[in-house]
């Protein structure tokens, strides 16, 4: 197993990454608020950078080792994964919050697929768009794809991003319609995707603190 | 050449069976396929530069244009689903239906900003099958659970109401929309539910029904039986429950119970009651007998001191006979004129038989006399005796004797049945003042059961002996009393009244009955009836009449234990004369000192009655070694020998008094055996 990187962004530059990851997730819930018309309210208590396998057994250790994802891959100067992760037990109420409503739960089950996949995709498109914005570069984000399984197969898509083996693991909270739903975004990205990261936040720094 | 692609791209994209539109950079329209100009209603050339909102002004335009702005500024796609849009765009089938469609939003080109490509999908038949299956199984589903009686409750894995049917609503007093989305624990609560919960999402059955407790709305508890069962699609787990209402059979099952309970206390109180009354009775019964007896007993206490006035005269009449008797034997041996003495001894001898047979009808009453019974022949006894009866009777009665052939043997005390005969021809005499016939009878009689009942017998077979006269004979009141004791219809000094009581004791005592037939006018029978006796009649006298041979030349011993020191002589003065060496013991004690030392003794004459050991325990104690140890008890009275239970093999008994002869006669008898 190999050890996490935390060492590759220093302090400074974490509470940087933490500060983009809020804004991309207040974006993403503005987004989401637009669509459910209803007031969305997403929160990041803490932002971590994990090896592979701590990220998987972080996730291992829930109550519910049953878990869905939403899964984008992103490509540009930074390359990697997106997942929106949930316990499995959780995602119908996640639809249901989304949807809201008295719909049947057949119903809620048919449309829960689709439903999954475009919540996931405005929350982590929200998040990782803004993120790029804020370091002045270019995502290109794919559609959203629904995995459910544990957390062990997240994490060992094929093909593995080259020497991915850094998780910037974000545990959000995902409050509407009176649902609480806690879940996590997990961001897999290879080492010069990380050092990529390190140089824009850099950059980043620099002009937040030039202004 | 640019217009020759560009009309070969837009070929290429009418053909795709898939409505395209690309934007420009800054999101205005510049490739509207064929597919999008049917579904729209509108063509390419109406809506190219446009944006998409002008395109569709009603269109639900917020999440689109970030859709768009974001592929058009980040790059990222975005997907906006029929799920979460019904109604995206107004969009038709060909042939007018309306379309239901997935949007994706891609942003083309290797550089961001280039332009975006909107994609629909028409999702419509896969929507419409999945609809169609959902109402043909909604349908069934329907079928069943809206006009089941039971609940029907369907639970997702975290225990939250999905589907209620109206009965649920009914049942737990809830709208039906309140139910859904409700958590199972505002109905159910309790070990019982959670067990039930956690067995059926562990994917465990339900081996029988469960009983569980309900909340209503209103906080009431209700009783259902539970059974379920989860079920699975995709991987969701579901848990459908069906509730049968049991309080109707709850309250049935405890008004059973109750009833039950009732049932069973009242049975025990009767039980309780039976025994008590059961034990009331024994109680009141045995208090009966106390009194009944102590009665009885004071009765004959009582009648001793009647008797005493009658009896007391006999008594001293006999005594004077003897004394004076004996007077004069006694002088006329001190004058030396022994020729006539023989005479008065004679008539000592008569009186004082004559008082041990009053003493003997007493004991008889008071039932205190040891019965001796042994195997005996009526018919025998009879003959031995129609002598004495003939002269008792006295010669204006004429006698028959009707003995039957082959009569059984039966089982008695001669004594008491001689007694017993003789009183009865007295009576018959007494009834026949004038004279008349007086028939004796003996028969073997085979009693049924109305017979025996009639008798207070069981049904068997008996020996009958009948006394009949042609006497005056008993009214029924008379003869319902006849056997009271001291009842009498004689003149006082003529008779005690004891007769027939005493032969009803006496018959009594040997398993027997007395029967009286009687008419005033008609003389009087009465039967006796004994069972019969099945064995051999002992070689026995009855009555020892003569002489036992007066010398034995063999050495045999005879301890003799009896405190009364003149008994205890004459005992001696008898064995001495037959020949037999006597030994004494004045006590149990000493006499037992005796018997387990190795002396030779051949026969043991005890009293019963001793002043420390009593005569039987000397017997058993002695008996342990000398177990052959021949016996023969001497009693006053038998209290502790009621009837000849006690007596072993090779015991007797002999009553006092007694004559010298007969005492003889039994210890040889008893030595020879």
């Amino acid at each position: 197993m190999t050890a996490p990187a935390p060492e590759i962004l220093n302090e400074l530059e974490l509470d940087a990454l933490t500060e983009l990851v809020n804004l991309g997730i207040s974006q993403a819930a503005n987004n989401l608020a637009k669509m459910v018309r209803e007031e969305v309210i997403l929160s990041v208590p803490k932002v971590t950078l994990v090896g592979r396998q701590e990220a998987i057994r972080i996730l291992a250790e829930r109550d519910s080792k049953s878990l869905v994802a939403v899964h984008q891959v992103f490509e540009g100067d930074i390359i990697g994964r997106a997942l929106l992760i949930f316990p499995e037990a959780r995602s119908l109420e996640l639809v249901k919050a989304v949807i809201g409503g008295n719909l049947p739960i057949e119903e809620i089950i048919e449309l829960e697929q689709e439903a999954l996949a475009e919540t996931g995709n405005v929350i982590l498109n929200g998040c990782l768009a803004t993120i790029a914005n804020l370091l002045k570069r270019k995502l290109k984000i794919s559609l959203p794809e629904v995995l459910r399984g544990e957390s062990s197969l997240f994490f060992n898509l094929q093909p593995p991003p080259e020497a991915g083996e850094t998780v910037m693991f974000i545990y959000i909270n995902f409050a509407v319609r009176e649902r609480n739903i806690d879940g996590y975004i997990a961001m897999l990205m290879d080492l010069p995707s990380l050092q990529t990261l390190k140089v824009l936040l850099g950059d980043f720094i620099r002009r937040t603190a030039g202004n | 050449m640019v217009a020759r692609d560009t009309d070969r791209q837009d070929i290429v994209l009418d053909a795709i069976d898939a409505g395209v539109i690309v934007l420009d950079r800054v999101g205005r329209i510049v490739s509207w396929n064929a597919w999008m100009e049917s579904a729209s209603g509108r063509t390419a050339a109406a809506v190219r530069g446009k944006t998409l909102t002008e395109t569709f002004p009603g269109v639900e335009s917020g999440r689109l244009e970030s859709a768009v702005s974001i592929a058009l500024g980040s790059g990222a796609s975005s997907i906006l689903t029929h799920a979460l849009h019904p109604t995206l765009f107004p969009l038709r089938s060909r042939a007018g239906r309306p379309l239901l469609h997935d949007v994706t939003v891609t942003a083309i080109g290797h550089q961001t900003g280039a332009g975006c490509l909107i994609h629909l999908t028409d999702v419509s038949r896969a929507v419409r099958r999945e609809r169609f299956l959902r109402e043909r199984q909604n349908a069934r589903y329907d079928a069943v659970t809206e006009s089941a009686p039971d609940v029907i409750l369907t639970f997702d894995s975290e225990g939250i109401i999905q589907l209620a049917n109206p009965a649920a609503g009914l049942k737990f007093g809830y709208g039906m929309a309140d139910l859904i989305g409700q958590s199972a624990t505002v109905l159910f609560e309790g070990q019982v539910w959670k067990d039930t919960w956690q067995a059926l999402i562990d994917g465990r059955h339900l081996r029988q029904p469960v009983e569980l407790e309900g909340r209503r709305k209103d906080g009431s508890l209700t009783y259902f039986e539970v059974s379920a069962s989860r079920w699975q699609t995709d991987s969701r787990i579901f848990v459908t429950t069906i509730l049968r209402d049991i309080n109707e059979r709850r309250e049935i099952l405890a008004a059973l119970r109750h009833s039950e309970a009732q049932a069973r206390a009242a049975a025990s109180a009767l039980t309780e009651l039976n025994a008590t009354l059961e034990q009331r009775v024994a109680d009141r019964t045995a208090k009966l007998m106390e009194t009944e007896e102590a009665l009885r007993q004071s009765q004959k206490m009582e009648a001793i001191g009647q008797l005493t006035g009658g009896i007391a005269h006999d008594f001293n009449n006999l005594l004077q006979g003897i004394i004076g008797a004996l007077d004069i034997v006694e002088k006329r041996i001190r004058a030396g004129r022994i020729g006539d003495v023989d005479r008065f001894v004679q008539g000592a001898l008569t009186s004082a038989n004559r008082a041990s047979s009053l003493t003997h009808r007493l004991l008889a009453f008071s039932r205190r006399q040891p019965v001796d019974p042994r195997p005996m022949d009526v018919n025998l006894l009879i003959a031995t005796m129609e002598e004495l009866l003939r002269r008792s009777i006295g010669e204006k009665t004429r006698m028959t004797i009707a003995a039957a052939d082959d009569i059984w043997l039966v089982r008695c005390d001669a004594n008491q049945l001689e007694n017993a005969l003789l009183n009865l021809a007295i009576n018959a005499r007494d009834a026949m003042p004038g004279g008349g016939t007086l028939e004796i009878a003996t028969s073997n009689a085979v009693l049924d059961a109305p017979q025996a009942m009639a008798r207070n017998l069981k049904p068997g077979e008996y020996v009958r002996l009948t006394v009949k006269d042609s006497g005056v004979g008993m009214s029924p009141d008379v003869q319902a009393r006849a056997f009271d004791p001291f009842y009498t219809t004689k003149p006082i000094g003529q008779g005690t009244g004891l007769g027939l009581s005493m032969i009803y004791g006496f018959v009594g005592q040997s398993g027997g009955a007395v029967l009286i037939e009687s008419e005033i006018g008609a003389g009087t029978t009465i039967e006796i009836c004994l069972p019969r006796y099945r064995g051999d009649l002992a070689p026995q006298e009855n009555v020892p009449k003569e002489t036992v041979e007066s010398r034995t030349d063999r050495n045999e011993v005879v301890l003799v234990v009896e405190d009364e020191d003149v008994v205890r002589l004459l005992v001696v003065e008898v064995l001495n004369e037959l020949g037999y060496l006597a030994l004494e013991a004045a006590d149990g004690s000493s006499a037992l000192r005796i018997l387990q030392s190795s002396q030779r003794i051949d026969l043991l004459v005890t009293d019963i009655g001793l002043p420390d050991l009593n005569g039987r325990q000397v017997v058993d104690a002695a008996r342990t070694k000398r177990t052959d140890l021949k016996v023969l008890f001497m009693t006053g009275y038998a209290e502790n020998a009621a009837g000849s239970a006690f007596l072993e093999p090779g015991m007797e008994l002999i009553s006092k008094p007694f004559t010298m002869e007969h005492l003889a006669l039994k210890i040889s008898d008893m030595i020879a055996r």
